[in-house]
């Protein structure tokens, strides 16, 4: 059993975990909730003991197991090397470890860098399963999972908590709580707004954000007047060709004409070291008229930050995105190549970003989403397509795309 | 503010750290000569200005180099390579060897950029290993075919020009030109499309390469200024100073470069005072030698200090 | 002349050797070179303080190693402890061992410039050639030691989710090279040279650097790399007694320009361990 007493944890002024107190039994399945940068990850962390809290205390005995979001996998290292490394055995112990797991995952004998994206989410979960722990938690273990193995997934867990295993599971995905948890938590600017065994989505949906929006999937609200550009999104799993499909759209034309926001906003984005201005200007061959126009996209953007001379690195994930489109968008270029636009941001930010994309197709740019969000794809897009290991398939109206998604992104069909 | 009080910090430890050193070995006054060998006597700052040339520019070369990401410890080929065609071109006048020195170097560190480019050589290594072929043509040269005509020592015969006199002190034309590419260099990187790119892909060379920056063109562009700025602190040092080429021409100032630019905290303007810093512990060192018999190479010593000092600094700033 | 290019590439080989190890754990050591200096150093003064007891084989291969040992604490504290950036503290160092050996040889002259007692070097190759890669080969494959020590170069945050210390099989892999790089200064001051000369390592550092990436990280590979290299310099030597004319200096570029080629021919298609340097 774990207890939580009054944990807090701040990173300089953000307040992270804001005196959260909570108690997760033996065979419980919690499904932790929230929206991104609500303080789940970082809660379970300091579970885990991965991170200090500076208040409060944690009361637990047994082992914990964490799955987290980025694999942490030796790519050179064989499954069974990987196995061997985390379980502290020998590698010719692997495929009986992996046995006892009940999950499959075929020939031992292969490097985990070679491993689709699926497998390698797979080993992750008999990395931790392995060791027998008494509380497993999973970060967004379904974020490059297809509908199928998700469920795959949520049979393993059903069996693991019968068999007396806590399982708390980290995700904003209101869908897969209600599916499998038995218990809900909900989390909101680092505190718990709700826990409850049993609620609705509409009333997740609710308590996580602070407003009561209503949840809408149906798509644009008003009707489109008619214009040339459209919105087309690319779904599909993670690792499925996405990026090398982005970089073609990124080479196919002068880099002047198209507006190209990168899947990895901090790794291929944002300069961190360099100022706000810098960033907008690198693109441009006249970077003298990029900087002045500068303070004026702060303001159109509303970008939060007190000078455009900032360091990019010291804004939010919001606001530096915000940066990125300011300087992709601004040009009005006739074709928009966006990676994943919203992953990781704050609704705020998210609305904003996919209000920009909406706005630049009604102005007759040609929008290309790649995104492994459905909801977005469904909320956006005028076709849609969906990538499966390098290859796309036709393009669908949102109408039809509803029922064949779920097969194609997992290969079927 | 704080970056200046860390290089001046850094400076003092190494000085003092010297001074106690010399103490544990019997020499007490090591730091008085160090002073007064450096800055003591109009002399002596002579000495220190003559040196704090070739170090500014091999000092701007890294810093142009480390600014783009680019690991360029081939200043001291580079300086050689400079001073050879300069040489070479002295006959033809000042201004031909001076842009010939440029050539050089730019072209002996474009030679390290291309096996980048073409075939992933990391350039930290075939620049160092440029310095040792480097080091071997001028052996070559200033034994045989380049040797002065008596052919009794292993340099060459004075250089068919030299570089004007500022007054009636040794200080040269080429502290002008220096200073001049030290604003140079920062007016590059600070005031141009070029430097805004240069430094962009040396904090983050994939967010640069999909904001449409060629990277492996602005990577040879970047090798090619270093190795100029480089090969022109040969060209002067060999027309203002020494005048004729020989062995161990190059004496280090490639390698100085590297403690010059990290001391400025990679900054072309800071670079002026740390060439000046080192260039007085460089003649300091050389009084030392030359007074207590105390080896130079403390000078070098001094150097790795400042770096290591520096790097201490930067890891505690890094922690909060 | 096969003898000749075995026994005169031992120091490199086992700097490769040592190196190899380092990489494999994630440190690239830029500052081998003066390592190598430095234990040179080191060696002979053990050498002379032990006088000719056992030959002074012992003294100065235990001062080689207790020279290349302090170098490998001072990398370490910088580039493990403060996790500073690994190729400018390699430079420093290179240039503390540079000043360091400068100022002692001329302090502490008369140590270095009378009579050293001459090492047998045969142990030793056969230590460096046929021992050591056997045992580092086992050592990195074949043991639990060897898979967390190769993890750390590979994913650091894989070894850490494990909850193995990162800086310690880095300290380790250190400890290791700091061993193989004394025994290789006091090889070449005493065994292939009559003592300690300013700047002796010549580059060996920055060439072993070279060969890592040539054998691809692996034992066989930098075997064959230090061979080949090996056998160009001994061609070189024979070069060099053949013909004394001034040509001389331009074979003495030779070692450094095969380096440079063979950095070109294979580096292109290497992968190196993803986590190197980080």
């Amino acid at each position: 059993m774990l207890q939580v007493s009054h944990a807090a944890k701040s990173f300089g002024a953000n307040r992270a975990v804001d005196d959260v107190s909570l108690t997760i039994r033996a065979g419980e399945i919690v499904g932790l909730v929230g929206e991104n940068g609500a303080g789940k990850t970082t809660l379970m962390r300091i579970v885990a003991g991965e991170l200090a809290a500076d208040a409060g205390t944690i009361e637990f005995e047994g082992r914990i197991g964490f799955v987290h979001q980025h694999f942490m996998l030796v790519n050179d290292f064989t499954i069974a090397e990987n196995l061997a490394l985390a379980t502290r055995t020998s590698p010719r112990n692997a495929e009986a470890i992996v046995a006892s797991t009940g999950i499959a995952l075929g020939n031992v004998g292969r490097r985990a860098g070679d491993l689709s994206v699926g497998e390698k989410a797979k080993l992750e979960l008999i990395k931790a399963i392995a060791r027998e722990p008494s509380l497993l938690i999973l970060d967004e273990p379904t974020s490059v999972l297809t509908p199928y193995e998700s469920e795959e997934l949520f049979a393993v867990m059903r069996t693991l908590a019968a068999k007396g295993t806590a399982i708390v599971f980290i995700t904003h995905k209101i869908r897969e709580v209600t599916a499998v948890a038995t218990r809900v938590v909900v989390m909101r600017r680092g505190s718990v707004v709700a826990d409850s065994p049993s609620m609705s989505a509409e009333e997740i949906a609710d308590a996580m954000v602070e407003r009561r929006t209503g949840f809408s999937r149906s798509g644009r609200a008003e009707a489109r007047p008619t214009s040339r550009g459209e919105i087309l999104a690319i779904v599909g799993v993670a690792g499925n060709g996405q990026r090398e499909l982005a970089e073609q759209f990124l080479h196919a034309y002068p880099r002047s004409r198209i507006g190209f926001i990168p899947e990895d906003r901090t790794h291929d984005g944002i300069v961190a070291e360099m100022s706000i201005a810098e960033n907008i200007a690198l693109t441009r061959e006249n970077w003298r008229g990029a900087i002045r126009r500068v303070p004026a996209l702060i303001d159109l953007y509303s970008i939060k930050a007190q000078s455009a001379k900032q360091p990019a690195g010291s804004l939010s994930g919001g606001n530096q995105q915000k940066v990125i489109l300011a300087r992709e968008l601004d040009g009005e270029p006739e074709r928009i190549v966006a990676s994943e636009p919203t992953r990781g941001l704050d609704l705020e930010s998210t609305r904003f970003v996919r209000d920009q994309l909406r706005e630049a197709a009604a102005r007759g740019a040609h929008v290309i989403l790649i995104t492994s969000d459905l909801d977005e794809a469904f909320e956006l897009a005028d076709g849609i397509q969906v990538i499966y290991r390098g290859v796309l398939s036709d393009r669908m109206t949102p109408a039809v795309a509803s029922e064949r998604v779920a097969k194609l992104m997992a290969g079927l069909q | 503010m704080k970056r200046i009080a860390y290089g001046i910090a850094a400076a003092a430890i190494s000085i003092a750290l010297l001074a106690a050193i010399g103490a544990l070995f019997g020499h007490r006054d090591l730091f008085p000569i160090l002073i007064g060998g450096s800055v003591g006597s109009p002399f002596a700052l002579e000495g220190t200005l003559l040196k704090s040339v070739p170090l500014l520019l091999t000092g701007l070369a890294v810093v142009i180099a480390f600014r783009a990401g680019v690991w360029n410890i081939g200043g001291e080929g580079q300086f050689i390579a400079g001073s050879l065609a300069a040489f070479l071109a002295a006959r033809y006048g000042i201004a031909a060897a001076l842009i010939a020195s440029i050539l050089a170097g730019a072209l002996w560190a474009s030679i390290a950029s291309l096996l980048r480019i073409w075939r992933n050589a990391p350039e930290v290594l075939t620049t160092i290993l440029l310095n040792f072929v480097a080091i071997h043509l001028l052996g070559y040269c200033v034994n045989g075919p380049l040797q002065e005509p008596s052919r009794m020592y292993p340099q060459t015969d004075a250089a068919a020009v030299a570089l004007p006199l500022l007054g009636t002190s040794d200080l040269h034309a080429g502290i002008v030109l220096a200073l001049v590419a030290a604003f140079a260099s920062w007016w590059l990187m600070y005031r141009t499309k070029e430097g805004l790119r240069l430094r962009a892909i040396g904090y983050n060379p994939n967010a640069a390469r999909t904001a449409g920056v060629n990277v492996n063109a602005q990577i040879a562009r970047a090798l090619a200024f270093s190795g100029a700025a480089a090969g022109l602190a040969g060209g002067i040092e060999l027309l203002g100073v020494t005048h004729r080429l020989f062995e161990r021409f190059a004496a280090g100032y490639g390698y100085s470069g590297i403690a010059v630019a990290l001391l400025a905290q990679l900054h072309p303007l800071a670079t002026i005072a740390s060439a000046v810093f080192f260039g007085a512990l460089v003649t300091g060192a050389g009084e030392l030698q030359r007074a207590a018999n105390i080896s130079s190479a403390v000078a070098t010593f001094g150097q790795a200090i400042v770096i290591l000092v520096l790097i201490m600094f930067g890891s505690m700033r890094a922690r909060d | 002349m096969i003898e000749l290019a075995l026994i005169a590439s031992v120091p490199l080989l086992l700097a490769v050797e040592g190196e190899l190890v380092a990489e494999r754990a994630g440190m690239i050591n830029l500052g081998i070179e003066g390592m190598m200096l430095f234990a040179s150093m080191t060696a002979v003064y053990a050498a002379q303080l032990t006088g000719g007891i056992a030959g002074g084989i012992a003294g100065s291969i235990a001062g080689g190693i207790a020279g290349a040992a302090l170098i490998a604490l001072v990398f370490g504290a910088f580039a493990i402890h403060l996790r500073a950036d690994q190729i400018v503290t390699g430079t420093a160092i290179n240039l503390l061992a540079l000043g360091i050996t400068g100022f002692v040889y001329r302090e502490l002259n008369e140590t270095f410039t009378r009579a050293v007692p001459h090492i047998e070097s045969n142990a030793i190759a056969i230590f460096a050639w046929i021992a050591v890669p056997i045992v580092l080969a086992w050592a990195l494959w074949s043991t639990p030691f060897g898979l967390r020590l190769r993890a750390c170069g590979e994913n650091p945050e894989a070894v850490r989710a494990a909850n193995f210390s990162v800086e310690g099989h880095r300290w380790a892999a250190l400890a290791i090279e700091a061993v193989l790089v004394g025994i290789a200064g006091a090889d070449l001051a005493l065994a292939l040279s009559s003592g300690f000369a300013e700047n002796m390592t010549n580059g060996r550092g920055y060439i072993a650097l070279s060969i890592v990436i040539f054998g691809r990280w692996k034992v066989k590979g930098v075997l064959l790399g230090t061979a080949l290299f090996g056998a160009a310099a001994a061609l070189q030597f024979a070069m060099q007694a053949a013909n004394h004319g001034i040509q001389f200096h331009l074979f003495l570029a030779i070692p450094y320009v095969v380096t440079l080629v063979i950095l070109c021919g294979i580096a292109g298609r290497v992968r190196a361990p993803e986590g190197l340097g980080k």
